[in-house]
């Protein structure tokens, strides 16, 4: 396999101008697995592997693409607990299973190499390693087809949970904070976004006005938007949606970050088939349009970002994908941030001016009608708070509105173009999709 | 003066998300040897009510797992116990003055034995 270092496909710098690429590529299809709260370590047909391989099948299928015509896989090949997830990420000591479950990967890790060997792909010709995470790979996709380092392009993202405390192992289990961790995370892990965006937070309460509960009406929403998504993890396992009063009475997980402003991670995975916008045309679903991708890794000044750094590098990020995409934010119509903690999405929503929202407005456009089929759609994917930590829900959808085809979640206002993202403040990775080329 | 029981229910009842292994027979025994029994979790206060109507069992009390101190303020009883699978269920149980157990053989045993 080749290593993503040999290929410069990133877009990370300001002043880009459009991408050379805009609307010459297109995502023809996607595929889930079902999503479960974890995997029970013992039926293989349910594990990381199998949810992966289904997924890339379902991708294929919706395209009418076979495996000889895929020639590109660009495979997560980390896992989403991290290097601290513990029992939660790892499965040894346990003991492995038969080929070709018989190390970590299938069960906790996937690769492209591990899919080339258990799917039969005899074509690829692209299949880097060290690959990012999907708020990045769909940029790297979209660049590597455009570029023609390969034609036909599958995009997975596994998201593996075991059972165990999720991202509370190795070195954050420790009662001790050693080394250097003594100054970075002497409280045991600073390494989290609920801990890095709850000071720019707080501190956007005291700037602005309102108070944290104000995000409220934004995770009821999420919740909304999730029941309506069919595969979904709160759909599929009776998640009843969620008050007022059930969200301000919620348990602090890190005050004033209540449990229901936190994702819930799962077992799932998810995977896109990209194409250039020619062969589009020949095959079965129709097409979306890529119109930009962007990166972004900004330096933190100190170990803690405040409101000001985050706020300059939302809008540096909005200035990169508008350029690109040769758009304004008056022309999006679908915007699907990223919301694995409540706390930093309206630093997106301000950012990129979605629907007229400026910095400080935020809560106050929570508090109006931001219901999928109300004059502002927000995050109309439900996100990760709706459907659990697959970090895909907003790519899914921005497809399906830009196809038609969100059933109970299509908007009723116009949807020819769509923001999408997993990303934090500081790092991550934006696609602008179109329904049309232009 | 009696005891009270609280339990809770993701990786600690059979009905959990995962399946703990205290039955609801075994919820049911408790409350007919007269214990003050109820929920305590991170699940929607809405949510607990739902799985015990369900279940046939009148509950005395459903809260939120911060708010075990309610319980103890509500509920005079001679012991109190929590049976949770977490941290987290030990400390907010040891914080409120309950005995704390893990839901697990020696737990079950309590149940075999008629204690």
């Amino acid at each position: 396999m080749t290593s993503s270092n040999n290929f410069q496909w990133r877009r990370d710098r300001d002043g880009l101008g459009v991408w050379e690429h805009r609307g010459k590529v297109a995502v023809v299809g996607y595929g889930h697995s079902p999503v479960d709260r974890r995997w029970d370590g013992v039926n293989l047909d349910t594990s990381l592997g199998a949810y992966t391989i289904m997924a890339c099948e379902k991708a294929m299928e919706q395209a009418g693409v076979t495996i000889d015509q895929v020639d590109g896989i660009v495979c997560c090949d980390s896992h989403i607990a991290g290097g601290s997830g513990g029992s939660a990420s790892n499965w040894a000591p346990r003991p492995y299973f038969d080929p070709p479950y018989d190390s970590e990967y299938g069960i906790t890790l996937i690769n492209a190499q591990w899919l080339i060997n258990a799917m039969g792909f005899k074509n690829v010709r692209f299949a880097p390693t060290g690959v990012p995470t999907i708020g990045e790979m769909m940029g790297m996709a979209s660049q590597a087809v455009g570029d023609g380092v390969c034609n036909t392009c599958l995009v997975i993202y596994p998201t593996g949970n075991l059972e165990g405390r999720y991202r509370r192992g190795g070195e954050n289990a420790d009662d001790f904070a050693r080394g250097a961790r003594q100054w970075t995370v002497p409280w045991g892990n600073h390494g989290g976004n609920d801990f890095i965006n709850i000071f720019p937070h707080n501190q956007y309460c005291l700037k602005y006005g309102g108070e944290h509960d104000d995000l409220a009406p934004f995770v009821i929403n999420q919740h909304k938007n999730g029941m309506l998504t069919l595969w979904g993890f709160n759909y599929n396992h009776g998640i009843e949606p969620i008050s007022v009063e059930d969200y301000k009475t919620s348990r602090y997980i890190l005050n004033p970050l209540r449990i229901w402003d936190c994702d819930r991670p799962v077992n799932a995975s998810a995977a896109y088939l990209f194409t250039t916008a020619e062969r589009a045309q020949d095959m079965k679903s129709q097409p979306v349009y890529v119109l930009n991708h962007s990166q972004h890794n900004f330096r933190f000044r100190t170990t803690q970002p405040d409101l000001d750094e985050v706020e300059m590098w939302t809008d540096r990020q909005a200035a990169r994908m508008y350029e690109g995409a040769g758009l304004g934010p008056a022309d999006v119509d679908i915007f699907n941030p990223y919301d694995g903690y409540s706390i930093m999405t309206q630093f997106f929503l301000e950012g990129f001016q979605w629907h007229g929202v400026k910095r400080g407005d935020a809560f106050a456009f929570y508090a109006g009608d931001i219901s999928v089929k109300g004059p502002h759609p927000f995050f109309s994917s439900g996100g990760n708070l709706g459907n659990g930590r697959t970090r895909s829900a907003m790519y899914t959808d921005s497809i399906e509105q830009l196809r038609g085809t969100a059933g109970d979640r299509q908007v009723t206002v116009r949807a020819e173009t769509a923001l999408c993202a997993f990303t934090t403040p500081s790092s991550g990775g934006w696609l602008m999709l179109g329904k049309y080329q232009s | 003066m009696t005891t009270l029981i609280s339990f809770d229910i993701d990786g600690t009842l059979e009905v959990g998300d995962p399946p703990g292994c205290i039955t609801l027979d075994m919820v049911r025994a408790a409350k007919a040897s007269g214990c003050i029994i109820g929920s305590c979790s991170d699940r929607t206060v809405s949510n607990q009510q739902r799985i015990w109507e369900t279940a046939g069992i009148a509950m005395e009390f459903t809260v939120l797992k911060h708010q075990l101190d309610a319980v103890k303020e509500q509920f005079p009883a001679e012991d109190y116990y929590h049976i949770g699978d977490t941290d987290l269920d030990r400390q907010y149980a040891e914080r409120n003055g309950f005995h704390f157990l893990l839901p697990d053989v020696d737990v079950v045993q309590l149940w075999e034995n008629g204690n």
